[in-house]
């Protein structure tokens, strides 16, 4: 962390969160640092710590060792209400008994800003939000959607150095969801507030963001852009939660790792010595499929199955295949837009891979 | 040979089958195309209450417009204002109602003060022990009839009671802490506590903390956070409790009566002693309605001010 030039937005340093319930601590040793303008998520699955380092950098708790820096001052003797964090709330947390332009204000009332120039400002981050001209309606008169940007102009408008989200999607409808995904991302480009988001939706995660961190059992497992987070997990963990992986457990071999007597082709993340116990993953998109006895050309390893069951998703097939000579199932993304393949359960197929795509983890990990 | 189907001796647990006798003996009393009335069947008691009610007003308005005769202490046989120009015409009846009044004016506020404080605190509290604890304190005193209390802060307060014996000990005189204003709204506003606090709780309930986090983050101090959030967000259950507080006290006998000594009389008070002391039945029900309607007015305004949902905590008019 020392050698970073200019002060970074945002900085923890060994943050520790212990509720003292006698459970496991629910984070343990985060260090990350985030530039100016950047958007992070901070992706896992519920109670991996992910909210609770959220409110530690908003400042609702205090770590109990450790520290967070924003700003490159340290955080932790300022109140929440002192800090310039704007959030936005799973639960959104709109006043209901106030206007939208109330809901919109309040920030710049409490900061004491000009009121000369408060109604002017409101309007314009409504507008930024596309309800320009919703100012004097009710919350309750709202669409789910339109609360969320009412939510999202009052963390903003009185551009705070930092904008936080708690998983506010998570409540709303899939196209919606989808919806204010790019709509977060626009508005977070034209203002370039740095923003933290916390999710547990993987694909949401890959779409806005520019770095993501992962999270596990209160650990921070990756943290990387996310094609890089996409294409080098770190962990089989994850390779898991990120995208749908299949695995093979085996040991380590000089073409990549020995499935039940079977030398398949793959490609080691770290030095592993031969022999020892190790788990291959790939990505369902990455192994080929094709009708028993049919070529797999450019594959490295191409091993004979069947297909136990096809999930039609629409733009492509979910098959699922067991591999007797490796005693495994893998999951297979196929695309065949015009159904020429005639892949069918029960039928007899080959599958394939290159060894850069099943990559290779010790495997005390996930 | 087994024959298929139902056993022979299979029999309806016995619960089902008196449910099912019930069912038959309600078809018989009240058939199913009289359905449409049912909605009356269920309020048919409460309209028989509602109107016994009435009918005692008008038995009490009759007996206000009729003069006691001091000769024969008979009631006059023909009607006249003569009691209510007598109520307001007289300075001891004024007096009265005037206590009565900045009584349960000076109580709601203190109750209400108080009693959001624990509301508060009983909502937000994150130990369940602590909770448990605040909510059989809150409890208690209903198990206690409201006389019993007034006769207990009788003996703590008394002239040579449990305070002044204490007040005593670091050298501090006796002090005359009963049968006086004081003492009167300590214990209404001791007895009005429970209440405001099961009408408040339910209003702050539905308060989600997060509204609160969040109006912290967007720059809000905790008095702001109280001021602009939680209190015009609880001003449904913040007037219920306040009407139901006012009007309890408005009306209150026991507490003027005992704490009071006779010398802080309510409207109560002065309702009871023209029926059972002067015997003046007439002047006692004149005051007796017009004790009504300054309370039917009050609560009327109020619901017209804030809207009839006020009560039902809903949030919305």
């Amino acid at each position: 962390m020392s050698g970073v030039q200019q002060p970074a937005a945002v900085v923890a340093e060994g943050v520790d969160m212990d509720f003292g319930t006698g459970a496991a601590m629910a984070v343990k040793d985060a260090g990350f640092a985030l530039g100016r303008g950047r958007f992070l998520t901070i992706l896992g699955p519920s109670g991996s710590g992910k909210t609770t380092l959220l409110r530690m950098i908003a400042g609702f708790q205090t770590p109990t060792r450790g520290q967070i820096l924003i700003g490159g001052k340290p955080a932790d003797a300022v109140a929440p209400h002192r800090r310039s964090v704007g959030m936005v709330f799973q639960k959104l947390a709109l006043f209901p008994h106030m206007t939208v332009a109330q809901n919109v204000a309040f920030p710049l009332k409490m900061r004491r800003f000009n009121p000369a120039e408060i109604a002017g400002r409101v309007e314009r981050y409504l507008e930024l939000v596309r309800l320009g001209g919703f100012g004097a309606r009710r919350i309750h008169e709202l669409s789910g959607g339109q609360q969320q940007r009412v939510a999202i102009a009052r963390a903003l408008v009185f551009e705070p150095e930092l904008l936080l989200l708690d998983e506010p999607l998570a409540a709303l409808d899939r196209k919606l969801r989808e919806e204010m995904q790019l709509e977060f991302r626009r508005i977070q480009k034209e203002l370039g507030v740095t923003t933290i988001n916390v999710t547990h939706d993987q694909r949401e995660a890959l779409v806005v963001s520019d770095e993501i961190i992962v999270m596990d059992q209160g650990q921070i497992q990756q943290h990387a852009a996310p094609a890089e987070m996409y294409r080098r997990p770190a962990n089989p963990f994850v390779a898991h939660f990120i995208g749908v992986s299949s695995f093979l457990k085996g040991r380590r071999s000089a073409a990549g790792i020995e499935v039940n007597g079977i030398d398949c082709a793959g490609q080691a993340v770290a030095d592993l010595a031969p022999g020892v116990a190790c788990l291959g993953a790939i990505r369902a998109e990455q192994i080929r499929i094709a009708p028993a006895g049919a070529p797999l050309p450019g594959c490295d390893t191409v091993v004979q199955g069947q297909v136990t069951d096809i999930v039609f998703e629409g733009e492509r097939l979910l098959c699922f295949v067991t591999l007797p000579a490796l005693a495994a199932e893998v999951q297979i993304y196929h695309h065949d837009p015009a159904g020429l393949d005639q892949l069918a359960k029960g039928a007899s197929v080959s599958v394939g891979w290159t060894a850069g795509d099943l990559l290779i983890f010790a495997a005390d990990k996930g | 040979m087994s024959e298929p189907g139902p056993k022979q001796d299979f029999r309806y647990p016995l619960h089902w089958r008196l449910m099912d006798g019930v069912e038959r003996l309600a078809d018989i009393v009240w058939p199913r195309s009289m359905a449409r009335h049912t909605g009356w069947l269920f309020i048919a008691p409460a309209l028989l209450l509602v109107g016994l009610l009435v009918l005692g007003l008008v038995q009490i308005a009759d007996s206000s417009l009729r003069v006691l005769d001091t000769a024969t202490f008979l009631p006059s046989e023909d009607w006249s204002l003569t009691n209510y120009e007598k109520a307001l015409g007289t300075k001891v009846y004024l007096t009265v109602a005037w206590r009565s009044v900045s009584a349960a004016a000076l109580t709601t506020v203190l109750t209400l003060i108080l009693a959001f404080a624990y509301a508060y605190a009983l909502v937000r509290v994150r130990k369940a022990w602590i909770r448990k604890a605040l909510l059989i304190t809150l409890f208690l005193p209903f198990f206690i009839g409201q006389v019993v209390r007034a006769y207990g802060w009788l003996i703590i307060l008394g002239n040579s009671g449990m305070v002044n014996e204490a007040l005593g000990l670091i050298g501090v005189a006796p002090m005359r802490l009963l049968f006086n204003y004081g003492a009167v709204i300590f214990g209404l506003v001791q007895y009005m506590l429970p209440f405001a606090v099961l009408l408040l709780v339910p209003a702050l309930t539905a308060i989600p903390e997060e509204t609160e986090t969040a109006a912290g983050s967007l720059g809000a101090s905790w008095p702001r956070i109280f001021w602009h959030v939680l209190l015009p967000m609880a001003k449904p259950g913040l007037i219920g409790a306040g009407l139901v507080v006012f009007t309890l006290t408005l009306t209150d006998f026991a507490v003027p009566a005992m704490l009071g000594g006779g010398s802080q009389d309510f409207i109560a008070n002065a309702i009871y002693d023209q029926f059972f002391r002067t015997a003046d039945q007439g002047l006692g029900a004149a005051l007796a309605l017009m004790l009504v309607a300054a309370g039917s007015i009050l609560v009327g305004l109020v619901f017209m001010v804030f809207g009839a949902g006020t009560l039902a905590m809903g949030g919305r008019k």
